[in-house]
């Protein structure tokens, strides 16, 4: 983790100013890209600059760390760091056979299809080869999307979303949660009223709005 | 014949520019031919003496009438005696100023300004490749001294050159990729001169603006209450290292958002504080640009509410200083263009996540041009996404040559509007069925989930929800400096959650506004009785 955190600052260092458009820094910023793929840590602004340096430089181009950098960026989910990459990778590249798998699980994690992606995964369990704790990132993420959308989920549901998880898995996700399961084979997840509730915007008028009268007064 | 000095076949050679001193392009023509010269041009003298003036103006340094001239002297003269032709050449203009090499800089900036603004035919290639010396002549005289120059400009000429600077680049992008039209000379020029306005040098030039004048430790100390020239360094502390460091900020949040670079865009102005009046935010047309770029941005990063927020503020400004502006001709049309812009964005954006924003600027999206789209939209019109968004984008750039070797007749400068515009629809497909889901929805305080999916005639409908849930789960700029950070967020008009198979609903009430009507009233009367103190009494 020390070695990790030295190495963002090295290359920070390398990104400061007019330095991050210096193609010599590709080999550098590459390799960290690898990095964090066996590492599972994450820099999206590293990432974003080998993005920034095809474009600038198409022929030093490279599929697989593409496609590192938009799995990386699947894994901060709810964040939307895949937008942000994808705007910066040329059309054609994106339709290549090894980036359009990426984006079809992309387009299927933002409209919330998690049956369909684990499936989808299922069969094709090489897209994610080299990418630790992918799998585990993603569930976090389904389980921020169950958070936000139920108060009470039936454990079907919740063990289909989460691809068909053991209930060992369930437990454990219910324990880090704080989920509670209710009989009838129904799982607690929070008290939604707290934070969707019928809204009554008021008028709030701050200091810096009225500041200007009273001084002038 | 355009020659580079270089030789061309050293690759590494493009990537000079780096490195933290400054080392601009070198103007290497050698044999320049002057053809399209017009030597024969007598110069009216209603030209001739307020060339005369202005110059002097400019060499006694007294930046009121610089402002004068530049504002009023120079566009009225246009008006009378330029409007779709170029003024007088710099040759012709330099026995007049005394061969001042630093006036004729200047006024080249005016000139080639006004070629590409004014001229019908548009710049030619020639004159692209002028300008773009012209501005390195500039940039160079302002940053390669040992110590600062002594040379001050009023903020709206500084403004402009930074802007007309990256327009330029723009403008000289889109013409590169437009082979079709091309001559082989043309095609042989551009790719012989690859340095002229390469996007390395751009950048290069801001990022030393922004360097040079330590704009960034200046915000830094700003926004906690210091005073900026306590870090400003010799360069920093003038007016105009620190003013175009500013302003060399916004050139670079432009510019990074023309790449598609959405990131990069707001974190350039990790230290301004746009949600707060101040001395930085006194030219109109800085403040329109830095706005609609940031609200852009926040657009195609799915950030909504900061989008509307963005939006709604300065086309409230706008509303409010329609006057001052309506006054200033050649800064109205631009305004209202991206003006028009920007309430198309808005509706986009209000379509994608609806909310409530100031009424002024809601009456304008209620006019028939833009409901009727938001009407289209809100049933998920594919065609009408795309045309508010091509309407309301800027215009997207591709950093690189186009191939050259292509076939003739071929085009590349859609390639870069397209793949954003791809970006843009992907987003907004993901979306289609939200619109319908809240309009259920607001009918509602209750509804079973089978309830709905049959109103739908859709199975699976937990997916769909538990995606409205997410995509309107925005991050949320809540304080500070710098637009980046923010926190997780819905404030959608109708939220909901799930209970089993019970989707329990909330809605939005809004209470009237009393405050904003009666301070802006308060404002007023205040004006209206210093203005009635200046009238001088009879006695």
């Amino acid at each position: 983790m020390g070695e990790s955190a030295e190495m963002k600052e090295q290359i920070a260092e390398l990104l400061k100013g007019i330095d991050r458009y210096n193609p010599e820094n590709l080999p550098a910023l590459e390799s960290y890209v690898e990095t964090q793929a066996i590492e599972n840590t994450y820099d999206l602004e590293a990432n974003l600059a080998v993005l920034k340096l095809y474009q600038f430089n198409p022929t030093f181009f490279q599929t697989s760390v593409t496609g590192q950098i938009l799995l990386k960026a699947l894994m901060n989910m709810p964040h939307t760091d895949f937008v942000l990459c994808k705007a910066l990778i040329d059309t054609v590249r994106l339709e290549e056979e090894t980036l359009y798998p990426i984006l079809y699980i992309a387009n299927q994690l933002e409209t919330c299809q998690f049956r369909e992606f684990w499936t989808f995964l299922e069969q094709n369990p090489g897209i994610i080869i080299g990418i630790s704790g992918f799998v585990e990132a993603i569930k976090k993420f389904v389980c921020h999307v169950i958070n936000i959308t139920y108060q009470t989920i039936h454990i079907d549901l919740l063990t289909s979303l989460l691809g068909n998880i053991s209930d060992e898995e369930v437990k454990e996700f219910m324990r880090r949660h704080g989920w509670k399961r209710f009989a009838g084979g129904e799982i607690f997840i929070a008290n939604q009223e707290e934070n969707v509730k019928t809204k009554n915007i008021k008028e709030n008028i701050n200091f810096d709005s009225v500041a200007g009268i009273m001084a002038s007064s | 014949m355009w020659r580079e000095s270089d030789d061309y076949g050293d690759q590494y050679d493009v990537y000079r520019y780096y490195g933290n001193t400054y080392d601009a392009p070198v103007d290497s023509r050698q044999d320049f031919d002057q053809q399209y010269q017009n030597k024969t041009f007598i110069m009216p003298d209603v030209i001739k003496n307020f060339l005369i003036y202005f110059h002097k103006c400019i060499t006694e340094q007294n930046v009121y009438e610089i402002q004068n001239a530049y504002e009023n002297g120079f566009n009225n003269l246009t008006e009378r005696f330029f409007k779709n032709s170029p003024w007088p050449e710099a040759e012709i203009v330099a026995p007049v100023v005394q061969n001042d090499t630093l006036f004729l800089i200047l006024y080249k900036e005016l000139y080639y300004r006004h070629v590409y603004a004014r001229v019908q035919t548009g710049p030619t290639i020639e004159q692209r490749f002028e300008s773009y010396y012209n501005y390195c002549s500039l940039f160079n005289y302002i940053l390669y001294p040992e110590g600062p120059v002594t040379l001050e400009l009023p903020n709206q000429w500084m403004w402009d050159i930074i802007d007309e600077f990256v327009y330029q680049f723009q403008s000289f992008v889109q013409y590169r990729c437009k082979l079709g039209k091309k001559t082989v000379e043309e095609i042989d020029t551009l790719r012989s001169n690859s340095k002229v306005w390469n996007v390395h040098s751009v950048l290069n030039v801001l990022h030393s603006l922004v360097d040079k004048s330590r704009i960034n430790e200046q915000l830094k100390v700003y926004s906690k209450g210091g005073d900026p020239d306590s870090v400003a360094g010799e360069f920093g502390r003038l007016s105009l290292y620190k003013m175009l460091g500013y302003f060399s900020l916004v050139g670079l949040l432009r510019l990074h958002s023309l790449l598609g670079d959405y990131y990069q865009a707001l974190k350039v102005l990790e230290n301004v504080n746009f949600n707060k009046k101040d001395m930085y935010s006194r030219v109109p047309a800085c403040q329109v640009t830095t706005y609609y770029y940031v609200g852009f941005v926040y657009m195609m990063m799915r950030r909504y509410q900061d989008a509307i927020r963005t939006f709604s503020t300065i086309l409230l400004y706008n509303q409010r200083t329609k006057h001052i502006i309506q006054s200033r001709t050649y800064l109205y049309d631009q305004i209202k263009k991206q003006n028009d812009q920007m309430y198309t964005l808005l509706a986009i954006c209000l379509t994608l996540h609806p909310m409530r924003i100031d009424e002024s600027v809601a009456s304008v999206l209620r006019e028939k041009s833009y409901s009727e789209k938001m009407i289209k939209m809100q049933k998920c019109d594919r065609s009408e996404f795309e045309t508010s968004f091509a309407f309301g984008c800027p215009k997207f750039l591709s950093p690189v040559p186009p191939n050259y070797e292509a076939p003739p007749g071929s085009n590349f400068h859609k390639e870069a509007y397209l793949q954003q515009l791809n970006v843009f629809l992907d987003e907004v497909m993901q979306q289609q069925s939200l619109p319908v889901i809240r309009s259920y929805l607001k009918l509602y305080t209750t509804l079973p989930v089978s309830k709905l999916a049959a109103f739908m005639q859709e199975d699976g409908l937990h997916t769909q929800l538990m995606c409205f849930k997410h995509k309107m789960k925005n991050m949320v700029w809540t304080e500070g400096a710098g637009g980046l950070d923010g926190q997780f967020l819905s404030s959608s008009e109708v939220d909901f959650y799930v209970d089993k198979d019970m989707i329990h609903i909330a809605d939005t009430k809004v209470a009237r506004r009393y405050g904003d009507f009666f301070i802006r009233q308060i404002h007023k009367f205040e004006e209206l009785s210093r203005t009635l103190k200046l009238i001088p009494s009879k006695k």
